[in-house]
């Protein structure tokens, strides 16, 4: 298991620059939405006096912040400090209960449809369905995007995250590592602009982390805005430009992760 | 001295429904008269009219107040609605009860599926799972969330199943002409019962909203900022999320 | 209106997919139906030729309990890997998901009845041939009005630990109205030659028109969050 993950690991990245080449005038899995251009003067996150209560507990207080079209940012903070909120929040799937969030410049509470077709999910769960195999999630998740040529649109994805060997095979057959890779898969589907990942490493073995490193760093170099919650603050330093530290539902940190040192980031998350 | 001028204000309220109470139930005993057919048992009649109208009533205040929270999402509506629930279900048990010794003094016997009787008691079965289902859901929004659609869908269901009982052979006395002291004393139980409905209304609710402001600092406290950090007791993520 | 038709076929076709390929739920349920079906035959000791009423209230029980599991079932296809946030964020309508879930869940319905009606039919002797088609069409309008309920309550109950109990509880009472109406519109047509209408009938539809409106409406704002 361990050495064929490692096999399409090694090849990810190549595989991806082939499927351009193999099918000429097919969309490439990464390629951008044309409004790209258009929405750039706006950034892909903006977050203004945010506040999210659940069961009358305060989960988030007064989130203000924003990342730039294209950014790579890393959500760092201690369990239950609110990251997946504010995840779930930003993909339009709850609302906030005070203040804004704007992606691409539209408010999440009244464009909620339009905002949905430019974000990708990777979230705890892997949001597929177990009893199908890999090819058929993408397939009829690609249909409610109404994305044309689905089909072909999901065999590039599946040769991008390297599991064109398996597509025919139930998910609920998946090692975690694979099932990752399909919900990656899902999720850009509808090329988004901009990545939420919500732990996407979490049970992962060493050659699937790297496999999904690689996945997102690609991404983000071919311009899609990514925004990683992650416990592993070394990793995240390493991958992200941008550092937001959570505690306890508050925004304690939001710098350029080049002038911070992990012990630095690590203070901030426990500090009392 | 306000707040002992507060204080007051509900034993006056439960002294004043008390005393009108034994007033008319005076009323009932000394001044109307036996009805011919159906003699003293006739007079429970003055009890269940106002019952039956008062829980329905209080039906009525679940279903707005259920509208409310599925639109608004605030947790005092449901506050509301479970107050209400609870006097729904008091009154309707009530309605039962007096309707059932009514019928066995009519018809001889403690049950028959006449219309309303099987009316009554699937209306009270509708708010008596209300009331059951509440303490077994935990986390208040999901438990506000399925209470408040329940009662919207019981309400809406209340006038079907008045409908579908009338499908039923019926024994129920349609409309009973009643002499004047009759309709006055009618009217008259209608006074005490409406303080009553209202008193145990308010009661409850004002329960119900002490207990979720004190149970986990509610809504407003986020207002409040010096409280936040006290409201705060730990991580409290729901896995399953607000989907549902 | 092309799209929301289009997107409401894709989702019944992919939950009854996942149903053929594994039909854990359609078989389960129908055993359980036949069980319960068997149950009472042995505790009432059927006499020959038992009337219409006897078979539809026998009837109910088996459908009664086997719905709820299929509504539970159903949407716990959702729940599981969370696949329901994938379908709320898809650009559809929450009313097409509403719909779909409400057609996969009459299928399977419509398979349990298919399968326990002749089991019933044969081990108490009823006679249904006075208005075999009245029978079929008093107890699928009754059962779209169940199903609309269980959709609804099933989407709710979902996401809480104590999903199947609980969603017995809240659907029974409400169904009420149904078991009674159809009931007595199957009684007067198999023990007085009635023909299938009057206010019997008028009640069912009108069950069937409130609730699935309601429930779509009330869907749509429940999963909006």
């Amino acid at each position: 298991m361990t050495g064929q993950l490692r096999i399409q690991t090694d090849e990810a990245g190549g595989d991806a620059r082939e499927v351009r080449q193999r099918v000429p005038g097919a969309p490439s899995p990464l390629r951008l939405a044309p409004q790209v251009e258009a929405a750039a003067c706006s950034p892909a996150v903006r977050s203004l006096g945010v506040h999210k209560v659940i069961d009358d507990r305060p989960v988030l207080r007064d989130l203000t912040f924003d990342l730039a079209p294209g950014s790579y940012a890393a959500l760092l903070g201690a369990n239950g400090a609110g990251k997946t909120t504010l995840l779930r929040m930003l993909s339009t799937l709850t609302l906030p209960s005070r203040g804004r969030i704007e992606i691409f410049g539209r408010c999440t509470r009244k464009q909620g449809a339009l905002i949905r077709a430019g974000i990708g999910l990777i979230g705890h769960q892997s949001m597929l369905y177990r009893d199908l195999s890999a090819l058929e999630n993408l397939l009829f998740f690609g249909r409610l995007h109404d994305i044309p040529e689905p089909g072909v649109r999901a065999m590039d994805l599946l040769e991008f995250v390297g599991l064109v060997d398996r597509a025919n095979d139930p998910v609920k057959t998946f090692s975690r590592g694979m099932v990752q890779r399909v919900s990656i898969a899902r999720a850009l589907l509808h090329e988004p602009r901009l990545l939420l990942a919500d732990e996407p490493f979490a049970g992962l073995d060493a050659p699937s982390v790297a496999a999904v490193e690689r996945l997102l760093e690609q991404l983000n170099t071919e311009g899609m805005a990514v925004l990683l919650a992650n416990h592993d603050v070394r990793q995240s330093l390493r991958l992200a430009r941008t550092v937001l530290v959570l505690r306890r539902g508050r925004l304690v940190l939001d710098c350029p992760a080049g002038q911070l040192s992990a012990e630095d980031v690590l203070g901030e998350i426990d500090k009392r | 001295m306000n707040s002992t001028a507060i204080n007051l204000i509900p034993r006056v309220y439960w002294t004043l429904t008390a005393f009108l109470f034994a007033a008319v139930g005076a009323m009932v005993i000394f001044w109307t008269p036996r009805e011919a057919t159906m003699g003293d048992v006739q007079k429970i009649f003055y009890v269940h009219l106002p019952l039956a109208i008062h829980t329905f009533l209080a039906c009525f205040v679940v279903f707005v107040a259920s509208v409310m929270y599925v639109l608004q999402r605030r947790l005092w509506w449901d506050d509301l609605a479970g107050a209400a629930a609870k006097v729904a279900v008091l009154f309707a048990s009530l309605v039962l009860l007096t309707g059932m010794v009514w019928g066995r003094s009519a018809w001889g016997h403690w049950w028959t599926w006449s219309p309303r009787l099987t009316f009554s008691l699937i209306l009270w079965l509708l708010y008596v799972v209300y009331l059951m289902i509440r303490p077994s859901i935990e986390s208040p929004q999901k438990r506000a969330m399925i209470s408040a659609v329940y009662g919207v869908i019981a309400f809406l269901d209340v006038p079907l199943v008045y409908l579908s009982t009338k499908l039923l052979p019926d024994i129920h006395p349609e409309s009973i002409s009643l002499a004047p002291p009759m309709k006055m004393t009618l009217l008259a139980w209608f006074v005490p019962m409406t303080l009553l409905a209202a008193g145990l209304l308010i009661a409850r609710f004002r329960l119900n909203r002490r207990r979720s402001v004190l149970e986990r600092g509610a809504e407003e406290d986020l207002e409040d900022d010096r409280t936040e950090d006290a409201a705060y007791a730990g991580p409290h993520l729901t896995p399953a999320g607000e989907i549902a | 209106m092309n799209r929301a038709i289009r997107h409401i076929a894709l989702l019944t076709a992919k939950d009854l997919r996942i149903e053929a390929r594994g039909r854990q739920t359609i078989g389960l349920v129908t055993v359980l139906a036949i069980l319960i079906v068997v149950v009472l035959a042995l505790g009432l000791a059927p006499a020959p030729g038992a009337s219409g009423l006897t078979a539809t209230a026998i009837l109910w029980v088996a459908y009664l309990f086997g719905g709820v599991l299929i509504f539970e079932k159903t949407m716990a296809v959702e729940r599981y890997d969370e696949a329901l946030a994938g379908l709320l964020l898809a650009p559809i309508d929450r009313g097409a998901i509403f719909a779909a879930k409400l057609i996969a869940n009459l299928v399977l319905m419509f398979t349990l009845a298919l399968v326990v009606t002749p089991v019933a039919v044969v081990l108490f002797q009823f006679d249904l041939s006075a208005s075999p088609g009245g029978f079929v069409v008093v107890m699928m309008l009754s059962m779209i009005g169940y199903a609309a309920i269980g959709t609804l309550f099933a989407a709710l109950t979902s996401s809480t630990r104590l999903a199947g109990g609980l969603l017995a509880m809240l659907v029974f009472p409400v169904t009420l109205t149904i078991i009674l109406a159809s009931t007595r519109v199957l009684y007067n047509l198999f023990e007085h030659q009635q023909p299938v209408g009057g206010s019997g009938l008028a009640i069912l539809i009108a069950f069937d028109v409130i609730f699935l409106v309601a429930s779509w409406l009330v869907f749509e704002l429940v999963l909006e969050a």
